[in-house]
């Protein structure tokens, strides 16, 4: 089986001649980290071909996203569940109707049945009566918890995760962890996963199968988990 | 005199390139909004209800107050001045050509431009500021399903709407200007009524809608066209109410040349 994400010769800092390669596994959890300088932030936008890499490629199940013509390119992005930094969630919206919007602008799914699906997301995620709140009247926790509901809502096989246990305690970000993963099968966690941030809470890392460094140079250092 | 060429045609560059790029955003919406789901579909009519809320209903007032002030002065001093020369029939012309069909469209489109075209630049760019239209498209939304299209309807039905207000304000505000002024509403009525013509009507939906779609897209497209910096965001609104104002005037030129 192929692996879920495949990075070949991108540069992954625009001021270094470094190329990287890295591969996502299937059922593997990887993070990546690395300061403002390293260019760790342009990792989700290339997976999901939001930006082109200037050399090299990526490969999202076997296809590159960036060679697809944009309705293609839309449509294949919900495959990967994506959670960008910063949450994202629209202001004007509550939670809930932000976990909604995915499922109903990406399936052809009746407004009960994504209602159904949103009301199991909300429990999964523990967000309870905040869902019913607008982001800005939510904690940082509860809008991560909405965020990454939102990023499952399609039950993807490939998660790419942003910085996104920024502002919540370690052991929510374990608990989030546990969600993204979807479940344990007898390869691993259900779902690929991509983190990238600065840092992580030790308790995640320690659920990480591996972790990279990404220096300002642009070179990726396994570290010992 | 050279130089002077250059930059006239460095002007002229940027202009038809920012009409080819609106070209380009608006068949791409209209591609998009072609292939909205039914339950998108649902969402898209909720957030353009809740826009024609804002654009249309919010603005009755102040449509009112400028269409029945314009008309009222200018029938009043029109029916003076008319009336010693014995030309008291021209009234309806000006009411008509005048009001009805020039300074009507042009002045509810200018009065959306100020009031929602301003909002809908500002909040869009503050949608791309704050990373909303990125998480949008790492989602597989379009940003011009969920965030242009509802804005461009509701700009397109708002200004049709006030736009019919607009003109039944002001041949009210008219017939009360002629009776303070001594003429008899009937004398009015058959005046106004004799120089309206179907064509009139015509040309006045004609333009509305046509000044509803700049007012839709114009300032979407420059909301949309910011990057990540939040001092974009007053420059974004700046260009697009003058945009907006420039297309607007020139619509208009278009339509005299054209009727």
């Amino acid at each position: 089986m192929t692996a879920p994400l495949v990075f070949e010769d991108v540069p992954l800092n625009l001021r270094a001649a470094t190329a990287c390669s890295l591969t996502v596994p299937a059922h593997h959890t990887i993070a990546v980290l690395g300061d403002d300088a390293s260019g760790v932030d342009r990792l989700g936008g290339y997976v999901l071909g939001l930006e082109a890499p200037p050399a090299g490629r990526v490969l999202v199940f076997d296809t590159d996203i960036g060679s697809l013509p944009d309705p293609e390119r839309l449509a294949f992005r919900r495959r990967v569940g994506y959670l960008p930094a910063g949450d994202g969630l629209l202001q004007n919206l509550t939670l809930r109707d932000n976990i909604a919007l995915p499922l109903r602008f990406g399936t052809a799914a009746s407004s009960r049945e994504i209602d159904g699906r949103v009301n199991v997301m909300v429990v999964a995620v523990r967000l309870g009566s905040a869902a019913d709140r607008r982001p800005a009247t939510a904690n940082e926790e509860e809008r991560r918890r909405a965020a990454l509901a939102r990023a499952i809502a399609f039950d993807p096989g490939l998660l790419v995760l942003e910085q996104p246990f920024d502002g919540v305690t370690a052991r929510a970000a374990a608990e989030l962890l546990e969600v993204a993963r979807g479940g344990e099968t007898a390869e691993g966690a259900r779902r690929a996963i991509l983190i990238t941030g600065h840092e992580l809470p030790a308790v995640v890392q320690r659920r990480c199968d591996r972790l990279y460094r990404l220096t300002r140079a642009g070179a990726l250092e396994l570290e010992t988990v | 005199m050279i130089n002077l060429l250059t930059r006239l045609g460095g002007w002229m560059a940027r202009w038809l390139s920012l009409l080819g790029a609106l070209a380009r955003f608006s068949f791409g919406g209209a591609r998009a909004a072609v292939r909205l789901p039914r339950a998108g579909q649902d969402v898209v009519v909720r957030v353009t209800l809740n826009q024609i809320r804002f654009t249309a209903v919010h603005a009755i007032g102040l449509v009112l107050l400028l269409s029945g002030i314009l008309s009222f002065l200018v029938i009043s001093q029109a029916v003076r001045e008319l009336g010693q020369l014995g030309a008291s029939e021209l009234i309806g012309t000006l009411m008509v050509v005048a009001i009805v069909r020039e300074l009507g469209p042009l002045i509810t489109a200018l009065a959306v431009v100020g009031r929602s075209g301003t909002a809908i630049a500002a909040e869009l760019a503050t949608n791309t500021v704050m990373g909303e239209v990125r998480a949008l498209q790492g989602m597989g939304i379009d940003p011009r399903q969920y965030l242009v299209l509802p804005r461009f309807i509701g700009a397109v039905a708002s200004i049709f709407a006030l736009l019919v207000l607009f003109d039944i304000v002001a041949i009210g505000a008219g017939f009360a200007a002629a009776a303070i002024n001594g003429m008899t509403g009937s004398r009015y009525a058959e005046i106004v009524l004799r120089s309206l013509s179907a064509r009139d009507v015509l040309l006045t939906v004609a333009k509305a809608l046509a000044l509803g779609v700049i007012v839709g897209i114009v300032p979407s497209y420059f909301g949309l066209s910011v990057r990540r910096a939040a001092t974009e965001i007053p420059v974004a609104v700046s260009r697009a109410t003058v945009a907006s104002i420039v297309g607007v005037f020139l619509c208009s030129a278009l339509f005299v040349l054209l009727g």
